[in-house]
């Protein structure tokens, strides 16, 4: 998993996210998260990374299960 | 798990006459080398097999017919290994014949097909990738050929009713209509299925988990056609945006079932009049008639341990998924096709004890496989959460216009011959080959299946392709080894691969020596072998 800077423009790509969900409700704003985690897992497309970033994203959270 | 069936649709069954054991006229007590208990897929599945292999059994159930207990279909997908393991038992032109052959498939949510598949194309084997028939079909055809093989007692009014074991033998305590008597056995076989009282009486654990999920199984006959594809819904309109399935059965019998709300009263959502009003929500007002309803609800389990001394768990009372994907009965099929080889060759003292040990070792794991296989397809079908009904919604919805997107939404990974994880007995190898077509030393027509039919419950080693100064004569030397191996060359004066399909599923260079078991799992496959190295896989292979 990579965790040094690797997004050529930060905050260009937050405020694209940030207008993709303008106007929507909380149930769209969710729905559209999922559509974006999956097409960026195609990206990725290594399992262990992966895996690796889901475990990233729980971390602030209690454990699963 | 049906429930009660509402009524039994007008099929005829047969029914086997009891016949008092002659352990009732005599009032002696017998020791047999096999006996299995349960007349279900995986108990008839292995006695025919052994029978097959010349090994004699006897066969105790409780019941005097097959399905369960009336004419309630319970699996009716039988994949492609499975088909396989039926024509080596002779049993597969009979389903062919019955069956429905299928290999398209179509998911839908909403009114639309969101990805179609069609399996045909992968495949390069002999039978075919599915086909649908119920199992009672399977069952009977199984008694029948077990009946014309001879070699197997099959012992119908039998019920079980006591197990005990010591390192020598089993004891069974059996009761009949005629009265009860006590035999012994040097291995016991448990295919009584899920709620196994044998399991149950030596106290095992099972680590059962009920699942929520309920769904309600219509089998009906319809005066028209539709295409022969499996359509799964994962949300469909006409049932409140549940899944349903739809699939052809012999006799033109279609299964739909539909899943229900966690909370639905069974009793009411297999009334007649109900199932009727579901079935016309879903494909309008035509003409049917209901031959089955059955609401369902599933659990599954899997035991640590598949032997407990001189007693194999083999099918449900080992295992239980659920019933996506029809790992539940083609797996418990698997299971015995496993065990009746090693248990032919150990009775027949040509294989050492811990041969019976790699049973365990191949099939927990499978099981164990096929447990996590089927709850993921579970999961899928039945979200917990928002958050996760958010998440198929976003799966299916990306699916509809990108390709990469359909491999996540999950209606079932449909049964294969699972590969089998490194053990004493294998090693680097232990994938199923696919029936192939191949041609014989004399030039005919032939399969995989046919030439490990034709050398018997032997090994087969294949040299593949050897290039010359390769020592073919020392390989052929080690069938006078006395070790239940048979060689062949791949190649001019051996067998031969028309089609290159052998070639692709040894994976094969020239000069590669495959060692392939009776259950047609390959044991070893080693490149530029010599004969010493092809002999010492045959005996790990053995557990020698």
């Amino acid at each position: 998993m990579t965790t040094d800077p690797n997004i050529p423009d930060p905050d260009g790509f937050y405020a694209a996210l940030v207008a993709a969900h303008e106007g929507l409700t909380e149930a769209q704003s969710a729905e559209l998260n999922a559509r974006l985690v999956f097409l960026l897992a195609n990206q990725v497309g290594e399992q262990a990374v992966l895996l690796d970033c889901v475990a990233a994203a729980r971390k602030p959270f209690a454990p699963a299960g | 798990m049906a429930e009660q069936p509402a009524w039994t649709g007008g099929y005829e069954l047969p029914v086997y006459p009891f016949v008092p054991p002659p352990e009732l006229a005599d009032g002696r007590r017998r020791r047999y080398g096999i006996v299995i208990v349960g007349g279900g897929l995986s108990g008839l599945t292995l006695a025919c097999d052994l029978a097959n292999r010349g090994v004699e059994s006897v066969l105790l159930d409780e019941d005097d017919t097959i399905g369960v207990r009336g004419a309630s279909s319970r699996g009716i997908c039988y994949a492609q290994k499975t088909l396989e393991v039926f024509a080596h038992l002779g049993t597969y032109p009979r389903i062919r014949a019955k069956g429905i052959t299928w290999s398209e498939g179509k998911t839908l949510a909403g009114g639309d097909v969101v990805y179609s598949f069609n399996l045909q194309s992968a495949s390069t084997s002999e039978q075919p990738p599915f086909i649908n028939l119920q199992q009672f079909y399977i069952e009977w055809f199984l008694v029948d050929r077990i009946l014309a093989l001879g070699r197997c007692d099959l012992r119908w009014k039998n019920r079980v009713i006591r197990v005990t074991q010591t390192s020598e033998c089993v004891m069974v305590g059996v009761e009949t209509p005629a009265g009860g008597y006590t035999l012994e056995s040097e291995w016991l076989i448990d295919a009584t299925g899920v709620n196994s009282p044998i399991r149950q009486g030596f106290g095992l654990e099972a680590r059962t988990s009920r699942i929520v999920d309920r769904w309600c199984i219509t089998d009906v006959r319809f005066k028209e056609h539709f295409p022969t594809e499996r359509w799964t819904w994962v949300e469909a309109p006409f049932n409140e945006n549940r899944g349903v399935w739809q699939h052809l059965m012999g006799d033109d019998v279609w299964r739909l079932d539909y899943q229900m709300a966690p909370d639905c009263d069974p009793e009411y959502v297999s009334r007649r009049e109900v199932a009727e009003e579901r079935l016309r929500a879903h494909l309008g007002d035509i003409e049917f008639d209901l031959v089955w309803v059955g609401p369902y609800s599933y659990r599954d389990h899997l035991l640590d341990d598949f032997r407990l001394g001189r007693v194999f768990f083999i099918g449900d009372a080992a295992h239980v998924v659920s019933p996506f994907g029809a790992r539940g009965g083609n797996s418990g099929i698997q299971d015995a096709y496993n065990l009746g080889w090693k248990l032919a060759l150990v009775t027949k003292r040509h294989a050492p004890l811990p041969l019976l040990d790699t049973y365990n070792a191949e099939r927990q794991p499978a099981a164990r496989q096929n447990l996590e296989v089927t709850s993921r397809t579970s999961r899928f079908l039945a979200p917990q959460s928002p958050a996760e009904r958010t998440l198929r919604a976003a799966a299916i919805g990306l699916a509809r216009e990108y390709p990469f997107a359909r491999a996540l939404v999950n209606t079932g990974r449909m049964s294969v011959g699972n590969p089998y994880p490194d053990s004493p007995a294998v090693s680097g190898a232990g994938w199923t080959l696919q029936n192939v077509a191949i041609t014989l030393p004399d030039g005919a027509r032939s399969t995989l299946v046919a030439l490990a039919q034709a050398v018997g419950t032997a090994f087969i080693g294949i040299l593949y392709a050897p290039t010359s100064g390769h020592d073919i004569a020392g390989f052929a030397q080690l069938e006078a080894t006395g070790l239940p191996f048979r060689f062949f060359v791949c190649g001019p004066g051996g067998i031969g691969d028309p089609e290159g399909k052998l070639k692709a599923v040894l994976e094969a260079a020239p000069d590669t020596f495959a060692l392939v078991r009776p259950d047609l799992y390959l044991a070893a496959l080693v490149p530029n072998a010599s004969p010493a190295q092809a002999e010492a896989c045959l005996r790990k292979a053995l557990c020698l």
